[in-house]
């Protein structure tokens, strides 16, 4: 009997090209946008240089220093600034027509104009700053060392890197890993469209189907739980093709802990045809209201999460605590993210136990709702 | 107007899930344009938000103390215990975005000229972090001159030369038409997040509409009634018309209920104007799609597209974080050329006619892409007919 319906149902749900399209076809898609707007958001793309100006008064071409500082970092491919000598009229013409981020006035001491605030005029700031903090040590040194004079000059060139960076643990934290997993996360949970249509398929006032299968002299929670492994096997299989795909073609990096990986895809997927069945078994209207509450719940999880826009996730985790802990799209993130970051998997097994009574809850509620219904008349 | 009122009935019909869409995009955009908003003016601003950082030291000096103090005008410390899971716990969940430890002997070895260096750990893509990475190269730099070159300087008297350098800074002056990108930086996000929930609301009503009128048999009995196939298409085009209309009028007047004041400008115009232009743009697109699609698939086509469109072109990722060969292939959709334009008008200080040939080209590309919309839909409808 079992591999009968199970046959049987696995070619129907195959048939089924707009579920395969949700479950699968678009988690690809969406993965291969995702990979297309963030690949270059932890890169640090070439830098073009600011468009500046800096007026020609007396001042400044008696500032021998500064005018061969400014001119140095003006020049050749990694230059900082694109630089022009105009009088002060037409440097206040070029901020009008923004086609300088600001301008340099020296007068007694160096002075920025800026129309706006923005990350240009910050770097401007910070060239300046730096330019007159080093001056100030430069002229304190001379009066205490006059002799010093060219070899000061010439070590101001050098600058030394004083920072090095070291991973905490093995695993360097990455903000675009929690974009993928979150997709991995909504792919599951969008196995409640076949969650929701195995509950559809047993309910005769929904589907002709169920009127017919709900004639045929088997036990309904057995035809229930055989149509629901199928159901199940269809979805692990599209997460497992979604996970091949992610690592592989777009190289995402999951860790080393390839066994986790693959059990959390597993209790995810089942979260998601879990939840699908109990918002079906809960909902008795109509299919597209259940449709809409599934993909509501979904987005709504994964905005959550992190999905569209990452800082929301910690906005969540510091402001409502708990609400991170009850949205399972954020509980599967975070369980591939501990994964790949912590080197314990205490934080993982959290997860992961939420997600379990997810789990039991929603098939517990399922079992009550749906046993014994009876139909006196369709 | 019998065709124009059937249209309205059908849209009706539907209502339901369409404000359902219409709430949810709303609401992510309202979220995700005040929360980038906060962001731009956070990294845009002269003064810099403190950032949380944590400050390990494993040697004592007054160099060490110096830095700590240097740092404290930027960041607030922070203090959590030095233990792996303790700091990854407070980079993961943002408590801090950087820690910096000095390794023990660091004040020693760099009074002697050695190489040193500090070590940090952060937390990714939070852009705070380069200030924090300026400062401390900054004073240790300069902290290097006085040492190569004054050989009996103290460590006391080291660190107050090194604070009264560091206390100075350049003068700033707000040019005299100032723009202050930070407080319009809500307008330009909200903007920019508007053409995801529009194309999917019109293509949405749109298709909805088309594939009531391309049944054939309804079709057939159209066709014998008194009304002229004119008036009857004209109807249907005007009602197709007010529908995007609609949709544009309540995005927008959303976002004047949301924020009165900061919408009162003339950008606020230039954006209306813009996101008007996309508009037509995105319900002649819609119109294509909607006689190209069957009922099945709507929803399917309407997330690829919208998500498709947004992502590629600079929607949800602001343009300048996207790679080039991203935007080369996106500058063949029109939203590129929304954004590209949202992105110029956010940077206008004047609006005279000058500024206007400024913002122009974008919005005629997008007119461009309209009309070939609109032929092709055009085409697609006959060709439909036809058969």
């Amino acid at each position: 009997m079992f591999a009968h319906i199970f046959r049987y149902r696995l070619k129907c749900l195959l048939r089924d090209r707009e579920t395969i399209f949700w479950t699968l076809v678009f988690p690809l898609i969406l993965a291969v946008l995702f990979n297309m707007a963030f690949s270059n958001l932890n890169k640090v793309e070439g830098f073009s240089p600011i468009d500046i100006a800096v007026v020609d008064n007396r001042q400044y071409q008696e500032d021998q220093y500064f005018k061969m500082t400014l001119k140095e970092v003006s020049q050749g491919d990694d230059r900082l600034f694109n630089l022009v000598v105009v009088s002060e009229d037409e440097a206040n013409k070029l901020l009008n027509e923004n086609s300088i981020a600001g301008y340099i006035v020296v007068e007694d001491s160096v002075k920025l104009v800026v129309n706006q605030t923005g990350i240009e005029q910050s770097i401007i700031k910070s060239f300046l700053d730096n330019y007159i903090q080093t001056l100030s040590a430069v002229n304190s040194i001379l009066t205490l060392n006059p002799a010093g004079g060219q070899e000061l000059f010439n070590e101001l060139g050098n600058r030394y890197q004083y920072i090095r960076e070291v991973p905490i643990a093995k695993a360097e934290p990455n903000n675009i890993l929690l974009y993928f997993y979150s997709l991995i996360a909504m792919a599951c949970l969008y196995g409640s469209f076949f969650g929701m249509r195995e509950i559809n398929d047993t309910q005769p006032n929904i589907t002709p189907l169920a009127a017919r299968i709900n004639t045929a002299p088997v036990h309904k929670l057995k035809l229930f739980i055989y149509s629901m492994s199928a159901s199940i096997l269809i979805h692990i299989t599209e997460i497992f093709i979604l996970l091949l795909f992610l690592r592989f073609v777009i190289n995402v990096d999951f860790g080393t802990r390839t066994v986790y990986v693959i059990l959390t895809a597993i209790v995810g997927s089942v979260v998601g045809n879990a939840f699908g069945a109990f918002i079906s078994a809960t909902v008795k209207k109509d299919e597209n209201l259940k449709i809409g509450i599934s993909i509501c719940v979904s987005m709504v999880g994964s905005f959550l999460s992190g999905m569209m826009y990452q800082n929301m996730k910690y906005i969540v985790a510091k402001k409502m605590p708990l609400l991170s802990y009850l949205n399972p799209v954020n509980l599967l993130t975070d369980a591939f993210y501990c994964l790949y970051y912590y080197d314990s998997l205490e934080k993982y097994a959290l997860n992961m136990s939420i997600l379990l009574i997810f789990i039991l809850a929603f098939c517990s509620g399922i079992y009550l709702m749906v046993r014994r219904r009876k139909y006196a008349s369709i | 107007m019998p065709v124009f009122k059937l249209c309205f009935k059908i849209l009706k019909k539907n209502m339901f899930l369409m404000t359902m869409y219409i709430v949810i995009f709303i609401v992510v955009s309202i979220i995700m344009a005040f929360a980038s908003a906060n962001e731009q003016k956070n990294l845009s601003s002269f003064t810099q938000e403190k950032r949380n950082i944590v400050f390990i030291t494993e040697d004592s000096s007054p160099l060490v103390e110096g830095l700590k103090q240097e740092l404290g005008k930027i960041a607030n410390f922070v203090d959590i215990p030095d233990q792996t899971e303790a700091l990854q716990d407070a980079l993961y969940f943002r408590v801090v975005t950087y820690v910096l430890r000095i390794p023990r002997g660091f004040t020693e070895a760099f009074m002697r000229g050695e190489d040193v260096q500090v070590e940090k750990t952060v937390a990714p893509a939070s852009y705070g972090n380069l200030y924090i990475d300026l400062t401390v190269d900054k004073y240790l730099n300069t902290a290097r001159l006085y040492v190569n070159q004054l050989e009996n300087l103290s460590l006391e008297s080291l660190v107050e030369r090194l604070r009264q350098d560091l206390s100075q800074s350049t003068v700033t002056e707000l040019g005299r038409v100032h723009n202050n990108t930070g407080s319009n930086a809500y307008l330009k996000y909200y903007y920019n997040y508007l053409p995801y929930s529009l194309i999917n609301i019109l293509i949405f009503g749109m298709a909805e509409l088309a594939i009531v009128f391309n049944n054939s048999d309804l079709r057939k009995r159209n066709a014998c009634s008194p009304l002229s196939s004119k008036s009857m298409n004209l109807q249907y085009m005007l009602a197709n018309v007010v529908f995007a209309l609609l949709s544009w009028f309540i995005t927008v007047a959303v976002c004047f209920a949301l924020n009165f004041k900061k919408s009162l400008n003339m950008s606020t115009v230039y954006y209306m104007l813009n996101f008007f232009v996309f508009a037509i743009c995105a319900a002649t697109m819609s119109f294509m799609l909607g006689n190209l699609v069957n009922r099945g698939a709507i929803t399917a086509v309407s997330n690829v597209v919208s998500l498709g469109l947004s992502f590629i072109s600079g929607v949800f990722v602001p343009q300048e974080f996207i790679g080039s060969y991203v935007l080369k292939v996106a500058s063949f959709t029109p939203t590129y050329w929304y954004v590209y334009t949202n992105d110029r008008i956010a940077e206008l200080t004047q609006f005279d006619f000058e500024k206007f040939k400024y913002v122009l080209p974008g919005m005629l590309i997008q007119l461009c892409f309209a009309l070939a919309f609109f032929s092709v839909a055009m085409v697609i409808a006959k060709k439909k007919r036809l058969s």
